[in-house]
């Protein structure tokens, strides 16, 4: 029997090789999202890790005490610390160089004097190669560069390597080279090394280096050597595996991982509509099939058998497909991800040749294939219930498929209202995984209405379109409506891609509404100068000496500098600013949500309490009057949270000091911005340009309070490039089903389409008709996807955004989305519709109706 | 009497591996307000002929002429519209759009003639009304019996008051009470309207209804009683 059916099953894909085809093209474009979206997350984080660990060289431990650094007299104490063999101060800058490319590169601060033995992958004897060690450690403008970046620049012994350094352009003479290998391999070979004493001159960090690196005496335990080196250094000073701080890194790039996580789930749920869509199709396509085979006495089983076993095949085809197409996918898709962690988080990382992971493979491919079995499930369970007789007569004596289900909408609104109502009362701090859970009954919920809204939908549509294209018109919404298996997954399909798109959009607008707010509150100044054009950037500072000069400047009514680094705090990350507090509030008065301005100022401004990000306390359970602990290198000390506002800059909170204090307990004079307000009746634009005048020399970014907003908002879209893509996919994705559904619905109307035909439709009118149903679809499809992404976009302002960021804002759905949308789903419907449309026009008429 | 279709040594061929002959060097005149059966076994080439006539499929060699006019000369947009308002189209298997109504059904060729709705609908009513089916407007096809849904198939086929209806087995799929109503009923119309009637049929009840009965065989014409000239 099963030769048989196989077979039967052979024929069909013979005849039907385009619904073949699109069947193969949706299982694989699922099993290649997923695919790839797992390389991806691994290869990043192995990138991620493997610089860590490169960085690290040999060592065991490494001392830290985040961006700021720290003094390096500790270096004496850890040193000093019994079962300690080695340990290297180190510096790390990535700094511009300047060439006509502006290449990047990392130069790190080591002890030239040392052996070097931590890195000697690096270094290994004959390869670390000076020609005159002398002039190397005497001169303060020596450097040494890997090969690599000395072949690529065509750099020889002697020749001068500018920087753009903090102040200014500094010449250097190349007086070395290394392998690119351990840490040279970092950041593409882009690594150069310096004495550290010169590094630290060079690059301002005055009595502060960034790292110790640390191994262990033999016989010495790594775990009790940390905390000897630990119990000996002030709490701020940290002592970590290398791997434990690419855990950290790691940490960074969650949100990253997560909006990834849920593309991949997205391409699956798509590709669950497509497959089903194709099946059900097959099965309407083959009506009269099944019904000759269980009249000559293939059991029910049989018929269930011969469907499953058709999407085991193609699932297998689509999945192999996928893997391969996936791996491609993950290399693209590897470019984008490390620009967007570089750029945005300000993580270097090792560009690393996308390796194939088997154990990914298999896991993609066993996902198609269980996908393709359980949408083939359905369709299958459907054609093996075929009522023979029924299945053997025509097409006309079929039962309307179905009405509007009562449970059903029941169901559906029910499980909608569950989702939005766990979701509005359940507590941020509930885990990810479980609020995800509550966005997938919302999802399932709308699945379960969709005939629902297809059903009312037609009746809304039909008058209009009968109004507007006539005949045409009608036929083509009953058309789309009396066939829900061929419509649902469609529009569900739709639905679910463009809610993605539409739920994106309203998350990433109220992101950047509530950004603008906030900025509007806590950057109320003139005129801004920044150090760096990213926002996490971690090498250029100014001296104190820049904000005094700006202060000094007749145009100045205030200059309020600021410092932002990071500190760890509640074993997470978070983002510290040093302000000079009572400047800050007098150019920000409306800086606080939460708290008496006046009391905060006072209190702050005398490094009596400090500030926090209402993103912080959400995740932390602070709040106004409970203390908080900051660890320092030079010791912890306590402060009372004064006055909390929303704040942005960080995903696990931010902290905010006065300047004086940060000075006192980080030995850190630099600072990164400085807030301007200018005197009554100075042109701005003017004063801006005499500003970066003054500034020349100085690595600095001077903005007007808008231009700031549009560069945040520009730092948004970079940070966002990932979502755009994935919005893409996602269009593309619903594109592909609404083709497929295009195509299938003309090859499955083939005997219709002859019908108007022969009673006397023109070619013109069929195509209009093939093609108004396709846009019918996608309206429809629009709407229930405007709806979902209205759901979608609570969801993600409401919990995605809290239980990633504590971040609390204000949904703002974008109408203009979805009315911008009308004519692109327009354009997608007509496209996908164009070749069916053209071929339904062309059907062999006699051949149609006589087709069964 | 005035001949409306014509005849002129059609061959059909169908190519596949073993190359059918459906119909094979016919002749064959057709007067206005005739009413013919053609008979024969399966394959003898009664359908293949009956598309002919309509258009619907083209003959490999010879003419064929409506009111004179060759059928290869017309553009697709001729023959449809020659489908739509001077031949009606009756069905062995009704060959109803499922997702409409019998009322939409029946004005589906007046709408896309451009008539509006009001108008087409009228219309449609009368015909319904007049095929027994004034109380079934708003059913579609699977709510309708057999015998019904060919009554709109009727209906629909009428609505242009065509000079030609072509009808393929309109009983074939019928019980014999329900059959000979349909016969009545095509009688009354022709008496009613006028109209030509080509009826392919088995059923020798059926063509008793014709004046004119032809038998076909293995794509040739082998007996006709209105033809001068018996094969």
């Amino acid at each position: 029997m099963t030769d048989g059916l196989g077979l039967v099953t052979l024929r069909q894909w013979q005849q039907h090789r385009l619904r073949l085809a699109l069947t193969i093209v949706g299982i694989a474009l699922g099993v290649a999202v997923f695919f790839a979206v797992r390389s991806t997350t691994r290869t990043l984080v192995d990138s991620l890790n493997s610089t860590i660990e490169k960085l690290a060289g040999k060592s065991t431990l490494q001392v830290a005490a985040g961006d700021a650094g720290f003094p390096v007299e500790f270096l004496k104490v850890v040193r000093e610390t019994p079962g300690v063999a080695l340990a290297e101060p180190v510096t790390e800058t990535i700094v511009e160089t300047v060439s006509p490319s502006g290449e990047k590169l990392l130069v790190l601060g080591l002890d030239t004097g040392s052996r070097l033995e931590l890195y000697s992958e690096m270094f290994d004897e004959g390869d670390f190669v000076v020609a005159n060690p002398l002039a190397f450690s005497s001169r303060a403008d020596s450097i040494a560069v890997t090969r690599k970046f000395a072949e690529r620049f065509g750099l020889r012994d002697g020749d001068k390597l500018i920087l753009q350094t903090q102040t200014g352009r500094k010449d250097l003479t190349i007086r070395g080279f290394f392998k690119s290998e351990g840490a040279g391999e970092v950041y593409d070979g882009n690594v150069a090394v310096m004495d550290i004493f010169a590094a630290r001159q060079m690059f301002g960090k005055g009595g502060r280096i960034d790292r110790i690196d640390v191994t262990n005496a033999p016989g010495v335990q790594i775990e009790k050597l940390a905390e000897d080196i630990g119990a000996n250094l002030p709490s701020g000073i940290k002592v970590l595996r290398p791997t434990l701080r690419g855990e950290a890194l790691e940490n960074t790039v969650s949100s990253m991982h997560f909006g990834l996580t849920i593309m991949s789930f997205l391409a699956l749920t798509i590709c669950v509509f497509l497959i089903f869509n194709s099946f059900s199709i097959s099965l309407n396509q083959r009506w009269k099939e099944i019904g000759v085979l269980r009249a000559i006495g293939v059991k029910r089983r049989g018929i269930r058998l011969m469907f499953l076993g058709e999407a085991v095949l193609l699932g297998l085809i689509g999945s192999i497909t996928g893997v391969v197409g996936g791996y491609f996918l993950a290399m693209a898709a590897v470019r984008v991800v490390t620009r967007v962690s570089t750029t945005m988080y300000g993580v270097v990382t090792t560009p690393q040749a996308l390796e194939f992971d088997t154990r990914f493979a298999l896991e993609a491919f066993a996902v198609g294939m269980i996908v393709s079995l359980i949408a083939a499930w359905l369709p299958a369970r459907a054609a093996s219930r075929l009522r023979p007789i029924l299945a053997l007569t025509n097409i006309e004596t079929r039962q309307t498929e179905y009405g509007v289900n009562r449970a059903r909408i029941v169901a559906g609104v029910a499980l909608v209202f569950i989702g939005l109502a766990l979701i509005r009362f359940t507590r941020p701090t509930v885990g990810m995984n479980i609020q995800l859970f509550y966005s997938v009954l919302m999802q399932v919920g709308m699945i379960l209405l969709l005939p629902m809204f297809i059903w009312y939908g037609a009746r809304l549509v039909r008058p209009i379109m009968g109004r507007l294209f006539g005949v045409e018109g009608v036929i083509a919404v009953e058309s789309m409506a009396s066939s829900p298996r061929r419509t649902v997954a469609t529009v569900g399909a739709l639905m679910i891609g463009l809610s993605f798109v539409i739920a994106h959009a309203a998350f990433i607008q109220s992101q950047k509404a509530a950004l603008d707010r906030s900025l509007d509150k806590t950057l109320s100044s003139d005129v801004l100068v920044s150090s760096s054009e990213q926002l996490q950037g971690r090498s250029y500072h100014f001296s104190e000496d820049v904000a005094n000069r700006i202060a000094a400047m007749p145009e100045t009514e205030t200059a309020a500098p600021m410092r932002v680094t990071s500190i760890s705090f509640g074993g997470e990350t978070v983002s510290l600013s040093a302000h000079e507090m009572d400047k800050y509030f007098a150019s920000s008065p409306n800086l606080l949500d939460f708290g008496d301005p006046e009391q905060a100022r006072s209190a702050t401004a005398r490094g009596e309490g400090a500030l926090i990000s209402t993103n912080l306390s959400m995740r932390t359970g602070l709040g106004l009057g409970d203390r908080l602990t900051i660890d320092s290198p030079n010791g912890s000390f306590e402060l009372p949270v004064v006055g909390m506002l929303d704040y942005f800059r960080s995903q696990k909170g931010t902290i905010f000091i006065d300047r004086a204090l940060y000075k006192k307990y980080w030995n850190d004079p630099a600072i990164d911005y400085v807030f301007i307000d200018v005197k009554p009746g100075v042109d701005r634009a003017a004063f801006k340009q005499k500003l970066q005048n003054a500034l020349i020399g100085e690595h600095a970014f001077v903005y007007t309070h808008d231009e700031f907003k549009a560069w945040v908002t520009r730092l948004i879209d970079q940070f966002f490039t990932l979502t755009y893509l994935q919005m893409v996919i996602a269009i593309f994705v619903a594109a592909i089903g609404l083709v497929n559904t295009m195509v299938i619905s003309v090859a499955e109307r083939r005997r219709e389409l002859g019908i108007f035909r022969a009673i006397g439709g023109l070619r013109r009118q069929v195509a209009k008709m093939v093609m108004l149903e396709a846009v019918t679809i996608g309206l429809i499809g629009l709407f229930t996807g405007a709806i979902m992404g209205l759901f979608g976009a609570y969801f993600l302002v409401n919990t995605a955004a809290k239980v990633v960021a504590g971040f609390t804002i204000t949904l703002v759905f974008p109408w203009w989305i979805v009315l911008a949308s009308v004519p692109l789903v327009l354009i997608v419907a007509a496209v996908s519709a164009f070749v069916p449309s053209y071929n339904a026009s062309r059907i062999h008429i006699a051949e149609a109706i006589g087709y069964e | 009497m005035d001949r409306i279709i014509r005849f002129d040594n059609v061959t059909k061929r169908y190519e596949s591996a073993d190359e059918v002959v459906a119909l094979d060097a016919v002749d064959l005149d057709i007067s206005r307000g005739e009413r013919v059966a053609l008979m024969g076994p399966s394959g003898s080439g009664k359908s293949t002929l009956l598309n002919l006539i309509s258009g619907l499929d083209e003959p490999t060699s010879g003419t064929i002429y409506f009111e004179d006019r060759p059928l290869d000369t017309m553009t697709d947009n001729e023959l449809t519209l020659l489908r739509r308002k001077k031949i009606g189209l009756i069905f062995q298997t009704f060959n109803l759009l499922p997702t409409l109504s019998a009322i939409e059904n029946v004005s589906l060729p007046l709408r896309l003639d451009g008539n509006r709705r009001r108008k087409a609908d009228r219309r449609s009513t009368e015909l319904l009304e007049r095929v027994g089916l004034g109380e079934r407007l708003t059913h579609r096809p699977d709510e309708l019996s057999g015998g019904e849904r060919q009554r709109i198939a009727i209906a629909r086929a009428l609505v242009f008051e065509p000079v030609v209806l072509l009808a393929d087995e309109p009983t074939g799929n019928l019980d014999s009470q329900t059959g000979a109503e349909i016969i009545a009923l095509l009688d009354n119309l022709h008496d009613e309207f006028g109209t030509t009637v080509v009826l392919v049929t088995h059923n020798e009840d059926a063509a008793a209804h014709c004046e004119r009965k032809i038998a076909m065989r293995d794509g040739r014409i082998v007996s006709d009683n209105g033809s001068n000239e018996d094969k």
